[in-house]
């Protein structure tokens, strides 16, 4: 830089020379247009100069005096004498300036000071607000992108300006994701074509992070030219939209300019169906104090399938899940063959989604069940002559059908006991300060890979007291044993159980919760209670998503390979072999207690030696922990649940199959059954 | 490789200009004012004019014009030197013919980055 800062004072210094000598001569002869032209022209220059090289303070203090010169040369204004004296003075000023370019010499700023403050108020202060200045809107963008439609339609004789509109098409091409549309109708015949014309006009849909006027930027050159529109379509990408970039592909090759509206309700046509897909999967609170749940979502085209065929379907995916887990074994043991793999995942994704597909057809929401609950509630309210209000919460979650079908008989146990034992009738609940009105609310929702159900109701609550006593007049605890109030509720579970002082016509023969438990279990779902007294119940069922997956544990007992499912598994400790077989009775001490554990070698009947070290897992059991050994842990499954074929049918520890990617096949325990059989043996 | 022809009154603008150009790869043929500007325009190739607007004898906009009435010149990209208090020019210069615009003072880069637009 420094050769063209010399070369700038030397032009600068000539260019004052020659200042003076015309303003001399002005004041002399008087004014010719030759001259102020002459005098602006300088005064621009400089201006334009020193700002270049580095002279700011120049450059801003020339500002002005070039703006008096303007202002004369068009007319607006009259040389004086006052304008030629502050131009000469101005003239030294600069000149001192060449050497003092940051204004640090104390006499150049007062110098500086008086003679800009003479300048602004010669040029008066209408005339400095007309100087334009320029500023530039400094956008602050986060990270979020916008999606723009642009019309671009340029005049003909854009091309003869030097511009090139492919260039631009280029430039906004560069920014983002876009897609452009060409309209050639404008077009005219061979005869009449002239080369040098620009007939096209584009349609541009660009995806990028810039503002409008950044991209308004691109035509800057171009804009008085063409026809320009800019649009915000969206602040967001369209592009990942897979019905936006299909809604463009489809665009016929020859149409017309696209309607803005159409585009711009389209848009929102998709939003709208977006946001209905996550209402769907998001809880609405549903606050109603009457019977009917009505369907909001309005009419949804759907057909009917029988359940068989549905069967069949989920039959064939989950084949085909298996094999595929086959083919991928057997790419990832012949890693060489390249082609092999690629196939493979390929298969993999697509049966993935073809088994999430299928599992999701079988899925209902369970507000289908409901109707049936507030029917009872309903009647039994009537009956027992207690006001109820019903609440819903999470209607839309959907389950499995089959679950659902075992559902309904549990639910309305439950829902009956709430009504008659849970909630108080109406004088006591006056009298415990409680509304009238007793409510029961239903929710659901998704936890993990499970459905919970709550129903709650602000009833008595349970007495852990009574129950303890009425546990101890059946015979089921001996009286001196310590329970926890968790652990005296879990005791309602147990068969042959009732508070019930008499069998009421409605709740028929003492409902027991075991009932309802055994049912639950039965879908591979456990049941809880919650509660506290005068203020209510709690009862939450956990089921699984599906019946027909378990995610287990796969291990290994001599050559044979078990799935144990994920859900009763607690803890694994390794043991040594020795240490297991030379205990009296089956109790291992892990941190701290004591945990008895069935030896499945054992009991199985396989004599050959174990190995040196073994697996404990630990299981849980209603509310106990029990041990079962296995001789290796081999990692967590996602087993495809088959049924044991006729044969097996009785086969009680074993609740189904599922076959393993080398085709092997892994026998599916049912620990509760385990533990029931060979404790009946052994005294626990 | 591609020439620029630069206009402008100023020695050290156009030394800064040709300096910066052919450092970028340009090929540059350097005009005082208009006139001179016209010596260079005899049919040889010019990808690209850079003019400033005021300048003695011929100035930017009769340049320009005078340039647009060449044929064979018709569609050679012109960018004019303007600083940003002068809007009224800019128009005036695009209706004559001119391309684009540069602002002064600039800074190299952004001289490079607009000449890469028009000229590839």
């Amino acid at each position: 830089m420094d050769q063209f800062r010399i070369k700038f004072l030397e032009e600068a210094a000539d260019l004052l020379d020659d200042l003076e000598k015309i303003l001399l001569e002005l004041e002399k002869d008087g004014i010719s247009t030759g001259s102020i032209e002459h005098i602006f022209r300088v005064m621009h220059t400089i201006k334009g100069s020193s700002s270049m090289f580095g002279f700011d303070v120049i450059s801003e203090f020339t500002h002005h005096l070039e703006t008096i010169y303007d202002l004369i040369r068009s007319g607006k204004m009259k040389v004086s004498k006052e304008i030629l004296d502050a131009t000469l003075v101005s003239v030294d000023h600069i000149r001192k300036l060449l050497t003092d370019e940051n204004l640090s010499n104390p006499e150049n700023i007062s110098n500086h000071k008086s003679i800009g403050q003479t300048i602004k108020a010669l040029i008066g202060a209408e005339n400095i607000a007309k100087e334009r200045i320029a500023f530039k809107e400094i956008q602050e963008h986060e990270n979020s992108f916008f999606t723009y439609y642009i019309l671009f339609k340029p005049t003909k004789d854009i091309l003869i300006k030097g511009n090139n509109p492919l260039f631009l098409l280029s430039d906004l091409q560069d920014m983002g994701e876009s897609k452009v549309l060409w309209h050639m109708q404008e077009i005219p015949d061979f005869i009449q074509l002239n080369p040098k014309e620009c007939d096209i006009c584009w349609e541009i849909f660009l995806a990028c992070k810039e503002s409008s006027s950044e991209v308004r930027d691109v035509f800057i050159f171009v804009e008085d030219q063409s026809e320009l529109i800019i649009e915000e379509l969206a602040k967001e990408n369209l592009f990942i939209k897979k019905k936006f970039v299909e809604h463009l592909d489809n665009i016929p090759y020859k149409s017309p300019i696209i309607d803005l509206t159409d585009l711009k309700d389209f848009i929102q046509g998709l939003k709208e169906d977006e946001s209905k897909q996550k209402k769907k999967k998001e809880r609405s609170i549903e606050n109603k104090t009457d019977k009917s749940i009505i369907n909001k979502e309005g009419i949804i085209s759907s057909i009917r399938v029988s359940s068989d065929k549905l069967d069949d379907l989920m039959n064939l995916v989950s084949e085909l899940v298996t094999t595929q887990a086959r083919l991928s074994l057997y790419a990832n043991n012949n890693i060489a063959q390249n082609e092999l793999s690629a196939i493979a995942e390929n298969i993999e994704k697509i049966s993935r989604q073809l088994r999430d597909n299928t599992f999701s057809i079988c899925l209902i929401p369970i507000e289908n069940m409901l109707t049936r609950f507030q029917r009872l509630i309903r009647d039994l309210s009537g009956q027992l002559d207690k006001k109820i209000i019903f609440l819903s919460e999470g209607t839309d979650t959907e389950i499995d059908k089959t679950i659902v079908e075992k559902l309904t008989d549990p639910l309305m146990h439950i829902f009956r006991n709430c009504i008659d034992h849970g909630i108080e009738n109406k004088e006591t609940r006056i009298e415990k300060g409680k509304p009238e009105e007793g409510t029961i609310s239903f929710r659901a929702f998704y936890s993990g890979t499970n459905v919970h159900i709550e129903i709650k109701d602000d009833g008595g609550g349970i007495n852990p007291a009574k129950i303890r006593e009425k546990a101890i007049s059946k015979g089921l605890i001996a009286p001196e044993i310590q329970l926890s109030e968790k652990e005296i509720i879990d005791l309602m579970f147990l068969p042959g159980f009732s508070t019930a002082t008499h069998v009421t016509e409605v709740s028929g023969r003492g409902v027991g919760m075991d009932v309802v438990k055994r049912q639950i279990n039965a879908i591979r779902g456990s049941v809880h209670i919650e509660s506290v007294i005068d203020k209510g119940t709690t009862i939450t069922l956990i089921l699984p998503l599906t019946l027909s997956i378990i995610d287990g544990l796969l291990v290994q007992i001599h050559n044979t390979k078990y799935v144990i499912p994920l859900s009763v598994v607690d803890k694994c400790y390794e043991v040594k072999s020795e240490n297991i077989l030379n205990l009296f009775d089956n109790i291992l001490d892990f941190e701290g207690g004591l945990i008895p554990f069935f030896n499945l070698r054992e009991e199985f009947g396989i004599k050959m030696t174990p190995p040196e070290i073994q697996q404990v897992i630990i299981v849980k059991h209603n509310a106990r922990k029990i041990g079962i050994t296995v001789d290796y842990v081999i990692g967590e499954y996602q087993a495809v649940l088959k049924p044991l074929g006729k044969l097996y049918q009785n086969t009680d520890i074993m609740s189904g199959a599922t076959i393993l990617g080398d085709g092997s096949i892994a026998l599916v325990m049912d620990t509760v059954q385990i533990v029931k059989k060979f404790s009946a043996r052994n005294v626990i | 490789m591609k020439t620029i022809l630069i206009t402008d009154d100023s020695e050290s603008i156009r030394e800064l200009l040709s300096f910066t150009l052919e450092n970028a790869g340009y090929k540059i043929l350097s005009a005082v004012d208009g006139e001179d500007a016209l010596k260079h325009l005899t049919g040889g190739e010019i990808d690209l004019v850079l003019t400033d607007l005021h300048m003695p004898k011929l100035d930017g906009i009769g340049l320009i014009k005078k340039i647009r009435a060449k044929p064979e010149y018709q569609f050679v990209p012109i960018l004019f030197l303007t600083t940003e208090s002068q809007t009224e020019k800019k128009e005036e210069a695009k209706a004559a013919g001119a391309t684009g615009w540069i602002v002064k003072p600039f800074v190299p880069e952004k001289l490079l980055a607009t000449i890469s637009k028009i000229i590839r």
